[in-house]
Parts: C-alpha cells; sequence; structure tokens
C-alpha cells in the first residue's frame, strides 16, 4: 500500500512539476533572508514560529486557498505592517527561530532581498509636482535605496533596495505609489496575492 | 464489589486534558510574553532552545530540500524514538484535530444510540485502515519529487492549529467537512487517512507502553465494551482478549486507554509490563465474574449489538 502511495505521489510530483509546480501559490513577500522562491516552499516547515517570533507582528501567516501550495508560510503584507528589519534588536528574529534554513542567515541588512520597492508615477505625488519625500524619509537605507532625481522626484536603486515596505507603509496616497515587487516576481511564481 | 468497579480515574480525562493543555501552550505562545513554548503542530521550540519537530514534516522537508538540518532531524528523532517505543501515543494524547474528532466522536456516539441497533450508521461507514500507509507514501513521494512538504500545507491536524493559534478561521471550512463526513464513517481520518499516524503505526510496532490483558480476569464476560469504545476499531474482544494475548499489539492502538475506562471487569491496564499470569487462582476471587454479566445484560436489555 505504501509503495502505490509512493508512486502516486511521485507521478503527481512529476505532473506537477512539468505543469510548473509554483505557478501553483501565491506571489507574496517572504520574509527577510528568504531563500529563492522554489526553495523557500520546499524548506518551510509551515510552523509559525517566525510568525511568532516577529517582535513587530510583521509576518503573517498564508492561510486560504488563494494562497495554494504557499498556504501556512509567512508573508509581510507592507501596507499592514511593513519589516522593520528588527531595528532595536541585536538579530532578525525569524532568522534565528526557522528550525528549517529557509530563511537564511544574513550578514548585513543591507544584503537582504525581499524584493524591489516600484515608484507609480502615476500616483506619486513628487512625479505630480508636489513636495513629498516621505519614502525616502522612512527608508532604512536613505540615499542608497531611494535618492531623488534633479526635480526632487525619488527614485529607486534597485540594487540596493531591500524590499523591507517601509516606503510602502509610510507612503500618503490613497494606494500606494511605492509598491513591492516581491523577490518571487523574479524568480518563477508569478501569481500576484 | 471490585469487579463492576466504576473507575474513578479516567484516561479519556486524562487524555483530553493533555491535548486541551498542548493546545492552550501553542496559542500561549503567539504572545510574547510567552516564550516558553514557540511553534505550531509541524514544530516547535520549548524553553527557546530545545526543538521538536513532526518526524512526517522533518522527513518530508528533508527530502524536499535534500539537506539535512542537525536540529530539526534531532527534534523530529527524539519524537520518532518516543513514537518506537509508545506507539502513535500522539494521535490520542496530543494531536489537536485528534482531540477536536474524539470530541465530535462523542457526539456522534450520542445520537446513533436512539438509532436502531441494526442501522448501517451506527456502525458506521468502514474504510480500510491499510489506505493510511498509502497516504504517507503519497506524502513521501510527493516531496521528493515535487520538492514540495505538500502534506504539512494540507494537513487538517496544521489547520485546526493554524486556525486556532493564527485566528485564520476560514481553514477551518476543511475540517469542518471532515467532521460532517465523520459522523458517518466513525474516525475515518484517524483510522485510515492521517499519514502522520501511519508513520507513527510504522515504528511504533513493537513499544513498550501497551494495554496490557490481565489472564486471570479478560474473557470472563464477553460484553465487547472494549471493542465498541475503540475509536480505531481495534476488535478488542475478539482478537486481543478471547484469543488470550497478553498485550493489545495492534500497530494502530493509539493508547488512549478508552478501552481501559470500559472495562467492567479491570481485565485491561496500561503499562509497561506484562500483567503477572494468575490464571492458577482459583475463580472466585476473580472479582464479580458472574455478577458482571447480570450487570451488563441489565444495564443495556437486549443490546449485543456488536460495532466491529
Amino acid at each position: 500500500m505504501a509503495g502505490i502511495g509512493v508512486a502516486t505521489g511521485a507521478g503527481a510530483g512529476l505532473l506537477l512539476r512539468r505543469a510548473d509546480t509554483f505557478a501553483f501559490g501565491a506571489c507574496v513577500l517572504r520574509p527577510p533572508g528568504a531563500r529563492p522562491e522554489p526553495e523557500f516552499l520546499a524548506a518551510c516547515l509551515r510552523c509559525g514560529q517566525c510568525v511568532e517570533a516577529c517582535p513587530f507582528g510583521s509576518l503573517q501567516m498564508a492561510v486560504g486557498a488563494r494562497m495554494g501550495i504557499a498556504n501556512g508560510t509567512p508573508y509581510v503584507d507592507s501596507r499592514a505592517v511593513p519589516c522593520y528589519l528588527c531595528q532595536g534588536h541585536t538579530d532578525l528574529k525569524c532568522i534565528m527561530v526557522c528550525p528549517t534554513g529557509a530563511l537564511e542567515p544574513v550578514a548585513d541588512p543591507a544584503d537582504i532581498r525581499m524584493g524591489v520597492a516600484v515608484i507609480d508615477e502615476s500616483v506619486c505625488l513628487a512625479y505630480s509636482r508636489t513636495v513629498c519625500r516621505i519614502c525616502w524619509h522612512s527608508c532604512p537605507l536613505p540615499n542608497q535605496a531611494i535618492t531623488f532625481d534633479q526635480r526632487l522626484r525619488p527614485v529607486v536603486d534597485e540594487e540596493a533596495c531591500i524590499g523591507c515596505g517601509l516606503c510602502d507603509y509610510a507612503c500618503p496616497t490613497e494606494t500606494s505609489s511605492i509598491p513591492i515587487r516581491p523577490a518571487c516576481a523574479d524568480n518563477g511564481a508569478a501569481i500576484p496575492p | 464489589m471490585r469487579g463492576t468497579q466504576k473507575h474513578i480515574f479516567r484516561w479519556v480525562w486524562a487524555r483530553r486534558t493533555t491535548a486541551a493543555v498542548f493546545l492552550l501552550l501553542l496559542v500561549l505562545g503567539r504572545y510574547e510574553w510567552f516564550p516558553w513554548l514557540k511553534g505550531n503542530t509541524a514544530a516547535t521550540t520549548v524553553c527557546r532552545i530545545v526543538p521538536f519537530a513532526d518526524p512526517l514534516a522533518a522527513i518530508e522537508v528533508t527530502l524536499a530540500t535534500r539537506r539535512a538540518e542537525i536540529d530539526l532531524l534531532v527534534g523530529a528523532g527524539v519524537l520518532l524514538a518516543f513514537g518506537v517505543l509508545a506507539g502513535p501515543v500522539f494521535c490520542g494524547w496530543v494531536c489537536p484535530l485528534g482531540l477536536l474528532l474524539d470530541l465530535n466522536d462523542a457526539l456522534r456516539r450520542g445520537w446513533t444510540q436512539r438509532l436502531h441497533r441494526g442501522s448501517w450508521l451506527v456502525r458506521g461507514l468502514r474504510v480500510p485502515a491499510e489506505i493510511k500507509y498509502g497516504f504517507l507514501g503519497l506524502a513521501l513521494g510527493f516531496a521528493l519529487v515535487a520538492r514540495l512538504p505538500a502534506f504539512q500545507t494540507l494537513s487538517p491536524i496544521n489547520i485546526v492549529a493554524w486556525a486556532i493559534v493564527f485566528s485564520a478561521w476560514p481553514a477551518l471550512l476543511v475540517v469542518g467537512a471532515l467532521v460532517a463526513v465523520e459522523h458517518i464513517a466513525s474516525r475515518v481520518w484517524c483510522r485510515s487517512l492521517c499519514p502522520l499516524g501511519a508513520l507513527y503505526s510504522l515504528v511504533g510496532r513493537y513499544g513498550l507502553l501497551r494495554v496490557r490483558v490481565d489472564p486471570a480476569r479478560a474473557g470472563k464476560l464477553r460484553c465487547e465494551r472494549c471493542t465498541q469504545s475503540c475509536p480505531m476499531g481495534i476488535r478488542v474482544t475478539e482478537d486481543y482478549v478471547v484469543a488470550g494475548k497478553s498485550a493489545i499489539d495492534h500497530p494502530d492502538c493509539t493508547r488512549c486507554g478508552a478501552c481501559v475506562d470500559a472495562c467492567p471487569s479491570g481485565a485491561l491496564r496500561l503499562g509497561m509490563r506484562a500483567t503477572r499470569d494468575t490464571s492458577g487462582v482459583s475463580d472466585h476471587t476473580t472479582p464479580g465474574a458472574d455478577t458482571d454479566v447480570r450487570q451488563c445484560r441489565s444495564r443495556r436489555p437486549g443490546k449485543t449489538w456488536r460495532r466491529v
């Protein structure tokens, strides 16, 4: 009976891999230190210890049909609570408690790549002749991740941005002018949440 | 009379209490001021440092990532070693879903008692118990090939814990469906479907902790209450007590003690060592052998139903 099960499971697995397994999960903003999405989904135990460890309540548990195979994994809804990178704490707590290494230790907070902030120029106040630099003020890497062009409009440096979502959280426009594109959007999982 | 003993201590309440306490600790772990137990059914950290991991989850993740995380494997190994010694104790004593389904089954027993005893609903729909080994293989094969610990994503055990700990209530719909199904097919998840239970059943085959049968007291009544009470559908009376076995060594036995609670003659006991054979002692020392038969019959007049 177990043999039949293994065979069926392996067969189903093969089929699903061929159909690109990772299209069945939502692409969400992962906690800092997360491995690339396919590896993360393989390694995440769905135990929720990172969610419990987060001192700011930034991490949420992905539960629901739309999450697909990402059910039970942690994610950051940066418009609700962004990742504060454990400012005031010695370590990044979620990485410390992860039992499987789905979240890997990072040497320097600047090495984190959760995603990249993308400025929506059609709604951004600074791009519509208003003086606004709230994203720059909230950025943990000011003058590196967010700089200004000659007309004092914010510009994101994709190399430096870590995707913590602090700018997204602080943005005063109704719908955020600076949403975060999760790292998984660049490495496989395509379905937005 | 001792033979008709009403058990003051009942295993069922001990078992429900431990499961409820575990669930309570999981819920408390949600809060920052409670650092002593963090995590979920898949993995927990006790007192900040001691890691425990669900053996099936750990195996799945190891297969999926092809990497060995020492902490994880040690934490899973401890629980697996306990499983080797004591069998699927987790199922009866810790599992939050087990607790929910156990309470649900008590409801089921309530309403089926009113039915005509010949009704198939009384016995319930039976699904072969071996299917769960197939599901275990399915979970492992899928984890290896698709590189996903799929059972951890779908597991109703995790879903119950997520729902209660992380207030993810909509996920309970899945569990609600299971609860409804179990009113027709009694304990079908634990008996026939759960891959985690299958893993514990596999490794716990030669465990030490068992329900022991007292050969001196056993088999006098054949009231079959042990068989009727068994949540895992083990035919305790026929296969063990009357067959003269000294212990119930069925792999599915979760050591929940339901049969011990149900036994009116005190022939069953949960323990590590076999009961000493006192069958040489004459029969009148066996407490209330004949009175019990009368008691059994007078309580349930005409009911000789067998829920096998």
